[in-house]
């Protein structure tokens, strides 16, 4: 079974436009006809630039929004059977882009019992996955601070420990490190990567940062509700100019060595990290 | 600078009075306040004052940290003594201005009510010194439990009280972030009277309040995500547990209280206290 499968995915909503002749309502849609197939335990990359739909989209995963036509399964469940919501965002997690906005309690395990305590897990169950999931995302020792004293990163890590504790099969992580310095970054994309290698957990991670898409086993890009690209990192991010006329940027890198290549030095197209690029100058350069 | 304020009171140290369940403390509060307006005597506050005082030294507070709660309301102490010394009438005129007088009636009955409420004061903050706000939230949310049936939402008002909590250091932090915004772009909010001060908070506020409703937008959404849906079927990490010490919390409060009562009629039969 899929973790996620989409089938004509559309969502549409009314906006109320002012005009000088009153308001006039428009039919918007956010997603058109999105199709997409999911593999259990895959590290998934949604890239799009803002307004393009991919928030909705993930919002979907979650049943928080729920498709206007087709049809989303999560782990085999419809989002629109409202009996089975509780169990989808117990299958599929969220982690949203404001690490604040999300913390509800004043103690740190406090916080990452509310999930558990919502599903109606016995008092010491709920201690066993509390610790357990403090322990995954190595933050053990702050289990009885207050988040406020919390750098970005580290509530970011304790959002997903609050996730982790309801024993999810999926997170979606909807732009978790927009809002973080360079540090809290690297923490949360680390402790993202390690969840998906070590519990097999699938990921589904939101951005619009392409060295964190890199890391992905495979890249959607969302533009304007459609779903326009998908492939690898390598065969996404080969494809230069497709991506900037969704207006997305490939990594430094990779913009280099095509810029590189136009001038005709023949580097691969698919280079996406430094150490890829030395190798192939290295490369090149011993070839002439 | 905004950053010193603290919330809540709560004085971290270990003592019997910290490790009591959060439920009895507040039972055991609510009685105290009861007892003090049964007792209407000297002798009665002495004694009152006496076991108080016992209390707080078992829970190794400072007595400087009680005495801090005092300062904030010394004006409706002076105030409350005013108004009792002028407006009390009966028993003999010690001094008379047209048609402001003080009589014995009038010192006695100021006396008390400020005993009375630095009484109150101390004995209900040290509720609040001794119990973390988390504690306190789940013993009212517990307490208001048997209320449920008469429509209070006890489980909405302890989870409303945990959120405030929760945000304060947040809201606090924007604010101080929107204030040097402010500044930096030539705001003023240190001189001018008192309305032009208040009216230069507008600009503060009016930003504030935006933030404070999208951060509720989206942590509704994020506790949706994370499955609440109210206190149906809801469980709880931490259960409430009495131990021996609330036992003997409890017998030893149901002693003080036949104390108070005894106190009120002793002191109404003897009139020792003039």
């Amino acid at each position: 079974m899929k973790m996620v499968k989409a089938e004509g995915l559309t969502y549409e909503y009314v906006r109320v436009l002012e005009t000088d002749h009153g308001t006039r309502e428009e039919k918007v849609a956010a997603l058109k006809q999105v199709d997409i197939e999911i593999e259990k335990g895959d590290f998934v990359a949604v890239l799009g630039h803002n307004g393009s739909g991919k928030s909705t989209f993930a919002k979907h995963i979650n049943a928080l929004l729920q498709p206007t036509g087709g049809t989303l399964w999560v782990k085999g469940m419809d989002t629109k059977d409202d009996e089975l919501t509780w169990d989808i965002r117990q299958t599929a997690g969220m982690i949203f882009q404001n690490p604040d906005n999300q913390l509800v309690a004043t103690v740190v395990e406090e916080d990452i019992a509310f999930g558990p305590e919502n599903m109606g897990i016995e008092p010491q169950e709920i201690r066993k996955r509390v610790d357990e999931a403090l322990e995954t995302v190595h933050m053990s020792e702050y289990a009885s601070y207050t988040p406020s004293k919390l750098s970005g990163g580290q509530k970011q890590r304790i959002a997903i420990a609050g996730v982790l504790a309801m024993r999810p099969d999926c997170i979606i992580l909807d732009e978790p490190t927009a809002m973080l310095d360079p540090v809290g970054r690297r923490e949360v994309m680390e402790t993202i990567e390690r969840l998906n290698h070590e519990e097999g957990i699938t990921m589904i991670l939101i951005t619009h940062y392409m060295d964190e898409a890199v890391r992905a086993d495979k890249v959607y890009v969302i533009d304007d509700g459609e779903m326009v690209m998908q492939g690898t990192p390598k065969e996404i991010f080969s494809q230069v100019e497709e991506l900037q006329k969704y207006g997305l940027d490939v990594p430094q890198v990779t913009e280099v060595s095509y810029l590189l290549r136009k001038e005709g030095i023949d580097l691969p197209a698919d280079i996406l990290t430094v150490e890829e690029m030395v190798g192939a100058i290295c490369q090149f350069k011993s070839t002439t | 600078m905004i950053r010193d304020i603290t919330i809540g009171q709560y004085y971290p140290v270990s003592s019997p009075i910290h490790r009591m369940d959060a439920r009895v403390k507040i039972i055991i509060t609510f009685l105290y306040i009861i007892s003090l307006f049964i007792v209407d005597n000297i002798m009665g506050y002495v004694v009152v004052t006496a076991i108080l005082g016992a209390v707080i030294y078992v829970s190794k507070v400072p007595a400087k940290f009680m005495l801090r709660g005092l300062k904030s309301i010394l004006i409706i102490i002076l105030f409350t003594a005013v108004i009792n010394l002028f407006l009390t009438q009966g028993g003999e005129v010690l001094w008379q201005w047209k048609f402001l007088k003080i009589t014995t009636a009038g010192i006695y009955m100021a006396a008390r009510m400020c005993i009375r409420l630095v009484l109150l004061i101390v004995g209900s903050s040290l509720l609040t010194l001794t119990t973390t706000p988390i504690q306190l939230t789940d013993g009212i949310e517990y307490l208001l439990r048997p209320f449920k049936k008469i429509g209070v939402p006890a489980h909405e008002i302890a989870m409303m009280m945990t959120i405030a909590l929760r945000f304060i250091p947040t809201l606090l932090d924007e604010t101080d972030k929107i204030m040097k915004a402010q500044q930096a772009r030539g705001a003023d909010f240190d001189t001018g009277n008192l309305l032009q001060r208040a009216k230069s908070l507008i600009p503060i506020l009016v930003p504030l309040f935006i933030s404070a409703f999208r951060r509720a937008d989206e942590l509704a959404m994020a506790m949706e995500a994370r499955c609440y849906h109210g206190d149906e079927n809801r469980t709880r990490m931490n259960v409430m547990k009495m131990h021996s010490g609330d036992y003997k919390a409890v017998v030893l409060t149901a002693v003080y209280f036949c104390l108070t009562i005894g106190l009120r009629f002793l002191g109404n039969t003897v009139h020792f206290w003039i």
